[in-house]
């Protein structure tokens, strides 16, 4: 059962992060911050994931990362969407988007 | 693109470790500096908000971890530091690693050494091109026999055949030439014009022989092998010049055939033949055939072809030829023979062995297994997972087993360098022989399974442990538990079982061994010295021996015999045309008519009408002597008398039959007196009348039953070119002398003749050479498999007495006497045995029938052999226990109770 979640929450956990990113560069607080605030706390993103994430994001070419002075003068690894990332967005929005209004429209049948 | 940066970045991590570190490192403390800031703007203090963002982030090392292990970069990191561990784990343990490394080198080595045999001589193709398009040819006869093909049968499979690209007709014989650099006895054969062409090779110098060379008026030609080339002609560039006598007759070198070209195996010259000019005969088996199968034609095609072809001459000739069916095998095959049991048995062997070996060092490791659960333990409870141990233990295992293997590899090299030197002669193909790639991948796969199957094993082992129960355990857990002692019971079990098989199979050889040379023979080969006297042979255009050829030949005999009798300790010289059992399969044999009155017959047409009367004929071994060959032999008149002065040529022609001879064709009767005419194999139609009765001889061989055989005198018979003329002296002097003295005469005597000394001791050990050899490399194979399965038994007892010092301590105490610990621990190793013992034993019964082929004298389930194995084998168990047990009677009980 925890696997399944693990699995729910990665699957998404990209999508988050590649979301949070469409605006402007930020940094892995900044992220983790962004998601917990726009899902109204309903996402909590474990730290340890979203690191990992990173690296694995950036593997695949959806993220670029580069170290600047944040505004407090502190030295921070900022992350920005790749145009790659960007059509991958724009790929796993569709998808999300099919696959929710599918549960809803079975949701409603049930109901 | 994806790809690339994926290697790119953990390239550069792995190139750079620190600098990924420190930046994974930077990342997660300003992550922690930015989360503590936001509990600070929440209203914690400093400390505490410090305190919440590290709580939210989770252990920090873990988290660390967890970045640092994603990418294949990570891999391969913990591939390297599993090797740097399994090198420091096996380093720490040299005994262990010593042990397993050479049992393994041991196993693998001997498999491979032999697996180099079976490739040259088994699988590897001959090499020739297309050597799977070339064959065997023989008749069928009627009771399924394969027989030599009959001069007129070839030429109507020659003629009408549609299936093949060449056929050819050969004989192989053994020839003195002179001419080269020195006199020679060589292996000759007469090849018909598609011979060559058969094998599609051409030669390294020079020309083969054009259709019609052996018709051309002058010197015929001959082509030599390119080992003869070299020895005898010093390789020269310039052939015209060259020529050689064979038996006798001019020759003129037109060819060397290329360093590879080896048929018939041994082959020194090949000379032309003209079938049509031979005998038109059908039943004189006289030529071996080959062929080569036209492309895209199949084998069961060609030989449907032949078969055709033969039905047609049954049909045509009916009782004047004895060929049923054609024959038709793949030239590799054919030349393959019975050596495949053997060389498949020696193959099994050397797989048990391995086997063997292997189960040794899973032995070796499950006990060690046991003795590092702690250490195992740990690591999983610190987060390892079963792929991570699985690895960890197939990189330990893969170490030992390339280690072991290379040693192997390494002492595979040199047997195969030792190997010509105890191969049986009559191995065929043997000089292909070599460490190629074949044989190194076969000892790589070997390594490889070995290294994986006993990684596989620890690893299971290793991941059945309760983790708990292993930590919480004290030093008791260093011991091992009754689970993994059970599994090495159970692996020694299988081992003793492996070694019972090898050593039955040693043990039915060995049996079948001592008994062939204790065979009584017929007669005595000790004291017996053998000179080869190749006198030329002069055959006329028949292949027969004229009456004045052989009043020569006999003449130089006797004035040979004459002189050599004068040397000082030569008690008898005897005249023979070929050695029993030396020359086994190649002594002459044939039908012969019973006259008793009857006019002999005119031709052999006439002798071929008279042979289908079957009450009037008979078989057996035709054999050249002279009357002192009996007494060299040993061979003891029965009834009768021997050759005698009055048996020259010109007088009645005389016959010595052996009893088996007698028993068989004349039972109740009185021998003596009949009248015999041997076929026309010396062109000789001179009735035989029998005067003499002498003993039986085991002249096929000394697993052969006494046959049947006819004596003819050499006066009035001469050795005609399938026999090899030989004196025999019978003497007490030191065999170097008289060799010596015998060789200074000869050369006076006849210069030109080539001469070879042996003792007949010797020529017979070439014929037991095979068996010996086979018997030589199983029993070193059941010596090493028997010290394995020693160590084994004796590693599992040992360590189980370790594992229960304190119960043994508490039984000393509690008043058990000495006898009841010997008991207690020789037990379970007799135990292990019994068990063992009962499984080979089964699974011999079913195994050791393939050897029956090889045996000789002795069932496949000799329950004497079985019964000394398994009681050699109970005796090894007992005595390896018997260590471990005297440690265990010595305990001091206190010391014992305070081992904890």
């Amino acid at each position: 059962m925890d696997e399944q979640n693990t699995d729910l929450i990665q699957g998404t956990l990209d999508m988050l992060i590649l979301k949070s990113l469409d605006l402007e560069p930020m940094h892995g607080f900044g992220i983790a911050r962004r998601i917990e605030q726009v899902s109204r706390g309903v996402f909590k993103v474990n730290p340890g994931s979203l690191l990992t994430a990173f690296q694995r994001l950036e593997r695949m070419g959806w993220l670029d990362s580069e170290w600047r002075q944040t505004e407090n003068a502190r030295k921070a690894k900022f992350y920005r969407l790749t145009q790659t990332g960007r059509k991958q967005l724009g790929v796993e929005t569709a998808n999300w988007n099919r696959r929710a209004s599918a549960i809803a429209r079975l949701l409603k049948a049930e109901g | 693109m994806s790809l690339w940066r994926q290697l790119s970045r953990g390239l550069r991590t792995l190139t750079n470790r620190n600098a990924a570190d420190q930046a994974i490192d930077d990342e997660i403390e300003h992550f922690l500096e930015e989360s503590a800031a936001a509990f600070t703007a929440k209203g914690l203090p400093p400390e505490e908000a410090r305190r919440a963002a590290r709580l939210e982030l989770g252990a920090s090392l873990s988290a660390r971890e967890e970045v640092r292990a994603y990418g294949w970069e990570n891999r391969v990191d913990n591939l390297w530091a599993d090797l740097r561990y399994a090198g420091r784990t096996l380093t720490g343990n040299p005994g262990f690693t010593a042990v397993s490394i050479l049992t393994l080198a041991l196993g693998i080595g001997a498999s491979t050494a032999i697996f180099s045999v079976v490739d040259a001589v088994l699988l590897r193709s001959l090499p020739y091109p297309e050597p799977q398009q070339i064959v065997r040819i023989w008749e069928q006869a009627p009771n399924g026999h394969r027989i030599n093909l009959a001069d007129g049968n070839f030429d109507d499979f020659l003629r009408q055949n549609h299936t093949f690209a060449a056929l050819a007709a050969y004989n192989e014989r053994p020839a003195s030439v002179s001419g080269g650099s020195e006199p020679a006895r060589v292996k000759w054969s007469e090849v018909s014009s598609g011979f060559f062409g058969t094998f599609g090779v051409k030669p390294l110098r020079g020309r083969v022989f054009s259709p019609d060379e052996s018709r051309t008026q002058g010197t015929p030609a001959v082509i030599v092998s390119f080992p003869f080339w070299q020895r005898y002609f010093g390789g020269a560039d310039d052939l015209a010049p060259l020529h050689l006598k064979i038996e006798g007759k001019d020759y003129a070198v037109a060819g060397v055939m290329p360093e590879g070209f080896d048929y018939p195996a041994g082959n020194a010259l090949w000379t032309p033949v003209e079938l049509q000019s031979q005998s038109q005969s059908r039943s004189a088996h006289n030529w071996r055939g080959i062929g080569r199968i036209r492309a895209g034609v199949t084998l069961v095609q060609a030989r449907q072809d032949l078969s055709v072809i033969a039905r047609r001459i049954r049909a045509e000739y009916g009782k004047k030829v004895d060929l049923q069916d054609a024959a038709v095998l793949p030239l590799g095959k054919a030349l393959v023979g019975d050596v495949q049991t053997a060389l498949l048995t020696l193959l099994g062997a050397v797989g048990l062995l391995l086997l063997v070996a292997c189960a040794n060092v899973a032995g070796l490791l499950v006990a060690r297994g046991a003795a590092r659960r702690k250490e195992l333990a740990l690591r999983v409870a610190l987060g390892a997972g079963r792929g991570r141990l699985l690895q960890q233990f197939l990189v330990e295992s893969l170490a030992l087993s390339l280690a072991g293997g290379t040693l192997g590899v390494l002492l595979a090299a040199w047997a195969v360098r030792l190997l010509p030197a105890i191969l049986p002669a009559n191995l065929p193909r043997q000089q292909g022989i070599v460490m190629n790639t074949g044989v190194l991948l076969f000892a790589l796969a070997a390594t490889f399974a070995v290294g994986a199957a006993l990684g596989a094993l620890a690893a299971w082992r290793a991941g059945r442990g309760n983790v708990q129960q292993a930590l919480a355990s004290g030093s008791r857990a260093y011991t091992g538990t009754g689970a993994s002692q059970r599994l090495r019971g159970v692996v020694v079990t299988g081992e003793i079982a492996a070694t019972l098989v090898i050593l039955i199979a040693a043990g039915l050889l060995g049996r079948s061994f001592l008994r062939l040379v204790s065979t009584s023979p017929g007669f005595h080969a000790g004291n017996l010295i053998t000179m080869q006297f190749s006198v030329p042979i002069e055959t006329e255009q028949n292949g027969a021996l004229g009456p004045d050829a052989v009043a020569r030949q006999a003449r130089l005999l006797e004035r040979v015999s004459a002189r050599l009798q004068a040397l000082p300790g030569v008690e008898s010289v005897g005249v023979s045309g070929a050695m029993p059992v030396a020359e086994g399969d190649n002594l002459a044999e044939g039908g012969f008519l019973i006259l008793n009155g009857r006019k002999p017959p005119a031709d052999f047409e006439e002798f071929q009408r008279m042979g289908q009367n079957s009450g009037q004929t008979g078989h057996a071994l035709y054999a050249v002597a002279g009357e002192e060959y009996f007494r060299a032999m040993g061979i003891p008149l029965v009834r009768g008398r021997m050759f005698a002065a009055q048996d020259q040529a010109d007088a009645q022609h005389v016959a010595v039959i052996s009893e088996a001879l007698a028993r068989q064709r004349w039972p109740g009767q009185d021998p003596l007196g009949q009248v015999l005419e041997f076929g026309n194999m010396d062109g000789n139609l001179k009735p035989l009348t029998v005067v003499g009765l002498v003993g039986d001889v085991r002249a096929r061989g000394l697993d052969a039953p006494p046959g049947p055989v006819v004596y003819v005198n050499y006066r009035q018979r001469g050795m005609n070119l399938n026999s090899t003329p030989t004196l025999l002296l019978r003497t007490a002097a030191p065999v170097k002398e008289v060799v010596q003295q015998a060789r200074a005469i000869v050369q006076e005597m006849a210069p030109d003749v080539p001469l070879k000394f042996s003792t007949f001791e010797e020529q017979m050990s070439g014929w037991l050479a095979d068996r010996r050899f086979l018997l030589l490399l199983v029993g070193l194979f059941a010596a090493a498999a028997l010290s394995l399965a020693a160590i084994g038994i004796y590693g599992v007892v040992a360590f189980s007495v370790a594992r229960r010092t304190q119960e043994i301590g508490i039984r000393v105490a509690m008043g058990a006497r000495r006898g009841d610990i010997l008991r207690l621990v020789v037990g379970e190793g007799a135990r292990l045995a019994m068990l063992g013992a009962a499984i080979g034993i089964a699974a011999s019964l079913l195994i050791t029938r393939l050897l029956t082929t090889l045996l000789f004298g002795i069932s496949s389930t000799d329950p004497v052999t079985f019964a000394g194995v398994a009681l050699l084998l109970g005796l090894v168990a007992v005595l390896a226990s018997y260590l471990p047990a005297r440690r265990a009677m010595r305990l001091d009980p206190n010391s014992a109770l305070r081992y904890e």
